[in-house]
């Protein structure tokens, strides 16, 4: 059996520091002496996973993750404090364009120096000279200082040049697409020429859009360490609903369970339920497209049956979809003299995969007067690379003549 | 290991070429005359220690006669300032290109090397340059003695490489090594002869002056090619091999602190 391209087995960083003056000389005391520093940061702490020729890994996490240093690990430029890395194939890493440049020295001078620092060989530079020349289109700035440069021309000839390696193994650190509009579009068909054509892609991003489009898998990275790994759909879900939930941490969060004062209208109980599943507290997850019932009961004071309101909105508070049960004139069936039942059903619920929060709220039967707000967490699952809120009905190619 | 090592700086030769090459350009760069500097100012500086020592300091040149003393300087002058630029060029390269060894994969050390051995080029050129001119002017400088010189500029060449290798590496953790290293250099020129000979130094320093290493290399290369020229003997062998111990005592010292460059750069 071939060896997997890349095979990382418990990967472990740890930056040596330290605070003072002396503490340098203990430093180098006991690095010279092969001892481990005795003050460090752990950037990474145990990462595995296999890459296969062909696939593509999203990394993805916050700030200070650690996915930069792992990005640099694999690429050879710092070398894992513990664990074993096995790479079975050429790297090319775009962790930042143009970083290999010298002010002074032309843009034809760069390409020379930038490239054997990319590892290519004199004489395959002089082959892919006119290759990178034309792909980064800088016209006669190419005879120029680097220091003339427009920081866009950098990127394009540090993308020409990272490009020209030919890698089997592609690292990128949100550089997909630089420069104006056209070189970005250039960007991307090199990307997908790549991709299509067997290349296999380490992606760095904090855009979710690109890691769902170009990855297969994604690994979210938290505090150095592995903290999901799988299909990049469910991945990137997971995430974008931890940064919901951490934005709206600070919000005044409603009561999660019902208000009863004997005095008011109010929700009793609240339940959420898919065909296959049921929910009446804490999460409920259901798949993409899945029929959603919302369902519960209602107390009310006077015996009078009560209108309901039910609201549907993203965890970051967007609204996406409110009904009142007393402008679809639907009543609440009545189970005793003070508790009334109401059932909502959305055959298909439309929602794209994320998480949201379905309110009800009890109304006195007039319809005028709001009571009080009873929550279930709902989190769709799926798939999916639509964009937004909710899946409309929709149709590609041309319209019927008739409509 | 060694075999290991080689292969990997083997593979890289493109790379350590394409960065001595600049180490050199970078010397000129953007100046009008560019190369040109590289000829005019070894002969700028023998005119000018011609002038200096001839006129000023003639009197403590030693026992030195009237037709040696410019040959004299020059032989130990141009290795020298190889020797010393060397190294303090080689201990600051490795934080000069903080830039690439952050960002980029490639063995580190091609960067020392390069700046150690851009500045031996420069200087040894300009070495040769001086010897052919001297000879030119009927000073007293033998070439039979240049085996012996080549010998003892290698050995010079292969201890500042070393000793570069473990200083840049040291430097990056305690940016000190910079600082200290100069007013060192200043009095080990002293401690060197090089502007005297051995025999000029009196009695009580002359273990100190002996004690160092350089004291060897120079005044093998004022006896080779001044004094009395002979081929390499069995001295100039263990020199190199000294020399050659002390790389690889840096390069055992840069190994271990590199996997940590990134950490301080």
């Amino acid at each position: 059996m071939a060896a997997s391209l890349l095979q990382l087995d418990g990967i472990g960083k740890d930056y040596a520091r330290s605070t003072n003056r002396s503490g340098h000389l203990r430093l180098l005391y006991d690095l010279l002496r092969g001892n481990p520093p005795t003050d460090f940061f752990r950037a990474l702490n145990d990462i595995s996973f296999t890459l296969e020729a062909g696939s593509s890994l999203g990394l993805i996490g916050e700030n200070g993750a650690g996915k930069s240093t792992l990005l640099k690990i694999i690429a050879g430029v710092i070398p894992p404090t513990r664990g074993r890395l096995s790479v079975n194939g050429r790297i090319s890493a775009l962790l930042e364009l143009g970083s290999g440049f010298h002010p002074e020295y032309t843009g034809l001078e760069n390409i020379q120096l930038a490239g054997s620092l990319a590892g290519l060989s004199d004489k395959s530079l002089r082959a892919k000279r006119e290759e990178i020349i034309e792909f980064a289109d800088i016209g006669e700035h190419i005879q120029q200082p680097i220091k003339t440069y427009s920081s866009g021309m950098i990127v394009r000839l540090g993308f020409a040049i990272a490009t020209a390696v030919k890698p089997e193994i592609l690292l990128t650190d949100e550089v997909l697409a630089v420069g104006d509009e056209s070189f970005q579009k250039k960007c991307i068909a090199w990307q997908e020429e790549y991709l299509k054509n067997g290349g296999t892609l380490l992606l760095c991003s904090h855009s979710m859009y690109h890691v769902q489009k170009l990855c297969k898998d994604a690994l979210w990275m938290h505090h150095g360490a592995m903290h999901r790994y799988g299909p990049a759909a469910d991945v990137t879900t997971e995430y974008l609903v931890y940064h919901e939930e951490k934005s709206t941490l600070d919000r005044k969060r409603h009561a999660q369970h019902a208000v009863f004062d004997g005095g008011v209208y109010a929700v009793t109980g609240l339940q959420l339920s898919s065909d296959s599943m049921s929910t009446s507290s804490g999460l409920h997850r259901q798949k993409l497209g899945d029929p959603l019932t919302v369902s519960g009961e209602l107390h009310s004071p006077d015996g009078r049956a009560p209108g309901v309101s039910i609201g549907i909105v993203r965890i970051d508070g967007t609204p996406v979809y409110g009904l009142v049960s007393e402008a679809d004139r639907y009543t609440p069936a009545r189970i005793d003299a003070h508790h009334f039942a109401f059932k909502l059903r959305f055959p298909k619920l439309p929602l794209l995969p994320g998480k949201y929060t379905v309110r009800a709220h009890a109304l006195d039967p007039e319809g005028m007067r709001l009571f009080d707000t009873v929550e279930r967490d709902l989190f769709v699952e799926g798939a999916t690379r639509e964009l937004g809120l909710c899946r409309l009905d929709h149709r590609w190619g041309d319209a019927d003549a008739g409509g | 290991m060694p075999a290991n090592v080689v292969a990997r700086l083997y593979a890289h030769r493109a790379l350590f070429l394409n960065f001595v090459g600049r180490e050199l350009r970078n010397r000129y760069v953007g100046s009008v005359s560019g190369a040109l500097w590289a000829v005019l100012h070894p002969i700028a500086q023998l005119a000018i220690f011609a002038f200096v020592f001839a006129a000023i300091f003639r009197s403590r040149a030693g026992n030195l006669n009237e037709s040696q003393y410019i040959a004299f300087y020059a032989c130990g002058l141009w290795p020298w300032i190889a020797f010393r630029e060397g190294l303090a060029r080689g201990t600051a390269s490795l934080q000069n290109a903080a830039h690439l060894i952050k960002k980029i994969a490639f063995p580190n050390e091609l960067l020392v090397g390069a700046a150690v051995t851009a500045t031996f080029v420069v200087h040894l050129g300009g070495f040769a340059l001086a010897l052919v001119v001297l000879k030119l002017f009927n000073q007293p400088i033998d070439f039979i003695g240049v085996p012996v010189a080549i010998l003892s500029c290698a050995s010079l060449y292969l201890a500042a490489l070393g000793l570069s290798l473990a200083l840049s590496a040291i430097q990056l953790i305690i940016r000190d090594v910079e600082q200290v290293l100069g007013p060192v250099l200043d009095l080990l020129f002293f401690l060197t002869p090089i502007l005297y000979p051995l025999a000029a130094v009196p009695k009580s320093l002359q273990p100190v002056v002996s004690a160092n290493p350089l004291t060897y290399l120079l005044e093998r290369l004022h006896e080779a090619l001044l004094f009395k020229p002979s081929l390499p003997d069995f001295g100039d062998l263990i020199a190199i091999l000294c020399a050659a111990l002390l790389l690889l005592t840096g390069y055992a010292v840069f190994k271990r602190l590199s996997p940590h460059f990134e950490d301080f750069v």
